[in-house]
């Protein structure tokens, strides 16, 4: 493991580092991501006015509020989101989970899917995009799409379908073409049929008032939001989510979140497409 | 069929949850209902009672519905008071390995309530609760984790618990343990595992100074 050290933060810290990073958060830094750490540690460390790496790991693991942890997990992780993004959660919902529900159901029954956070869209209208291209038998089932978000402004930004180039880089070119018109200044306009097919709405997933207006879920996508939250806070949206599921649902977490550390409330579910857990 | 949204058709029930109010003597009279479904719901909103803390630790013997059961935990930590830690304390001794390590994970998120009692648990005359203790300050935001750790390595009696600790102290440590750990190292001359554990403590707290 031949890594380079910081000024200030020696192959040791590292080390620490992130072995009590991911046992906080469950995310693993491997040694090439060793100038990426240090160089966030460094700038929390200046934050804080620390004048080493031992006095700022004192206040990272110790300090009551965890408001240090809090910032440290918001600059460590990137706040970004695509369409497509892990997609390999989206084929799994079109060749295992779907198939699975839609077996315990009857034409014309109503398949419940729930996004959040949505944030500024793409991951519920990849959703619904997906079941359009992908799923034969969207027309045998009423489905219904909800989106959710604590965040008012980002909500307003989802609901208008507007994207960047980067934003829809991921789609295959046929999909991009069909289901976007590109404008002058080189945004993409989703087409008003999938965007009405999300219903957005503003959650709070610690608030049990807004989280018990969802209900009788079959999938609930929650990918990179876990990480945020407090030991506390999670087993809060654990609860939400294991009410909001039918029997038999399933919940997909982001690829560095483990339910299992979180809480037992649902078994975990190998399918050939990915890992996803699944209310008894 | 195919797309559909629920704000467009007529309510079904069940869609969301309607549920009606329950006073105190309804709620904890709900935590023995026949339903699971029940049983959990009332946990759930027991999180607005602080005095309820005695009825959620009863059910805890009884209950055997594992979504039931975690709810009650989830409560107990949103309460978070001294009492609510006093009413978890005994889990730590129960055979039932779902209590012990939720137990472990709830009281991690208590530091403030679990802080007076924390000496008198590290004095615990059962080691393997001692070692639950240690367990638990290795993710407790407190001040006084590490005096705590110093204590037990320099007097607990049982190697197993002062190993745990010199695992964690190797973490959280600097020079001013490191009197403490040679004290360790001296009264487990013959425990080759702790000789280990206190030079790499040792190793680390040195690392650390260099780097400083």
């Amino acid at each position: 493991m031949a890594v380079t050290e910081t000024k200030g933060i020696t192959d040791d810290d590292f080390q620490k580092f992130r072995e009590f990073f991911y046992r906080k958060t469950g995310i693993h830094f491997d040694d090439s991501k060793r100038y990426f750490v240090d160089k966030r540690l460094v700038e929390r460390m200046q934050a804080l006015k620390s004048d080493s790496f031992r006095a700022y790991f004192t206040t990272l693991r110790f300090q009551t509020t965890g408001e240090e942890l809090q910032q440290l997990i918001n600059v460590m992780t990137v706040n970004e989101t695509y369409f497509f993004r892990e997609e390999y959660h989206f084929a799994c919902m079109i060749s295992s989970m779907l198939p699975e529900i839609a077996s315990k159901k009857r034409p014309g029954d109503t398949i419940r899917i729930w996004s959040i956070p949505s944030s500024s869209g793409e991951e519920p209208y990849s959703i619904a995009i997906y079941l359009q291209e992908y799923w034969n038998d969207l027309d045998k089932f009423s489905v219904e799409l909800m989106a959710s978000d604590i965040d008012t402004m980002i909500l307003e930004q989802a609901q208008k379908g507007v994207f960047s180039e980067r934003s829809v880089g991921n789609i295959p070119a046929h999909v991009t073409n069909k289901y976007f018109r590109k404008d002058k200044n080189g945004m993409y306009h989703l087409d008003p049929d999938t965007r009405s097919a999300v219903e957005f709405s503003r959650v709070n997933l610690s608030d049990s008032a807004d989280t018990r207006k969802f209900r009788k879920c079959d999938l609930i996508f929650c990918r990179n939001l876990l990480i945020y939250f407090d030991d506390v806070s999670r087993r809060i949206a654990a609860e939400a989510f294991f009410d909001a599921l039918n029997p038999g649902g399933f919940i997909c977490l982001g690829h560095s979140e483990s339910m299992s550390r979180i809480s037992g409330l649902f078994k975990v579910r190998k399918f050939p497409e990915a890992i996803v857990y699944q209310k008894p | 069929m195919g797309f559909a949204k629920a704000g467009q058709r007529p309510a079904e029930a069940g869609d969301t949850a309607e549920e009606t109010a329950m006073d105190l003597p309804a709620l904890i009279r709900g935590l023995r209902d026949p339903e699971a479904d029940m049983r959990r719901r009332c946990a759930k909103d027991l999180v607005s009672y602080p005095e309820a803390v005695h009825a959620l630790a009863a059910t805890l013997d009884i209950e055997r519905v594992q979504n039931v059961r975690e709810m009650v935990m989830t409560t107990l930590a949103l309460i978070g008071t001294p009492e609510a830690v006093a009413v978890l304390l005994p889990c730590l001794r129960s055979d039932d390995a779902f209590l012990r390590n939720e137990a472990i994970e709830v009281l991690k998120q208590l530091p403030n309530s679990l802080a007076p009692m924390m000496e008198q648990l590290l004095k615990d005359q059962d080691p393997d609760v001692r070692i639950f203790a240690v367990n638990v300050l290795e993710s407790l935001r407190h001040p006084s984790v590490v005096q705590w750790l110093l204590n037990v390595v320099e007097s607990d009696p049982h190697v197993n618990v002062v190993a745990t600790a010199l695992d964690l102290l190797s973490e959280v440590g600097d020079e001013n343990c490191i009197e403490s750990l040679l004290k360790a190292q001296e009264r487990f001359a013959n425990e080759p595992y702790l000789q280990f554990a206190v030079r790499t403590a040792l190793d680390r707290i040195e690392q650390s100074k260099e780097s400083t």
